[in-house]
């Protein structure tokens, strides 16, 4: 039981330590659309759609 | 209420709009926060091109209502509602929600009569009787 434990103790830091240094240096980057008909589009980071949107937004962003 | 000070409106409201502007149906500028006139042409110029760019995604190509793109340097958000455009910049991390509520909400009071102003009567000076 003692090692089931620490095992998850370990697990449980190891989780913390790569949320904390490692994923929140990532940054958060995403855009979406919705449409007057209700749906809506998220795009993701690498994409080409994403990247038109990217670039427009720079544009105005890095003034 | 006129787009100037509806944008002066949402300047008080957002703490996290950093600029904005608000086009008419045929992408004129009613109105900007600030001064500076080669920023505002350039957030108009990027509103209509996020919208024309979003349209060419969706076969309803004239019916988006709301684009964002977020990046490390900050969003940029673009409402949509009737005949008239509002797009804003904001900094890193933004709370899309509210920034989202904000804009609609300006749109909106553009709509709305010019509150009256009601004219307070000065109180008349009570004479004392003696």
């Amino acid at each position: 039981v003692r090692k089931l434990f620490r095992l998850a103790v370990l697990v449980g830091l190891a989780v913390w330590a790569w949320r904390t240094f490692v994923g929140g240096r990532e940054p958060h980057e995403r855009a979406s659309i919705s449409y007057a008909d209700g749906s809506s589009l998220v795009l993701e980071p690498g994409s080409p759609q994403f990247e038109r949107f990217a670039v427009v937004a720079r544009a105005v962003l890095d003034r | 209420m006129d787009a100037a000070q509806a944008l002066a409106e949402l300047k008080e409201l957002s703490s996290q709009v950093e600029r904005a502007v608000v086009l008419d149906g045929k992408g004129a500028v009613l109105g900007s926060t600030g001064d500076d006139q080669a920023a505002t042409d350039a957030l108009a110029r990027a509103a209509l091109e996020l919208v024309e760019a979003a349209g060419d995604l969706h076969a309803s190509a004239g019916d988006v209502s709301l684009a964002e793109v977020e990046l490390e340097q900050g969003g940029l958000f673009v409402l949509r509602e009737g005949e008239r455009t509002i797009a804003a910049t904001t900094g890193p991390s933004p709370t899309a929600g509210l920034v989202v509520y904000d804009l609609r909400t300006c749109l909106r009071a553009l709509d709305e009569p010019k509150p009256k102003r009601s004219r307070a009567r000065k109180a008349q000076p009570q004479e004392d009787e003696a």
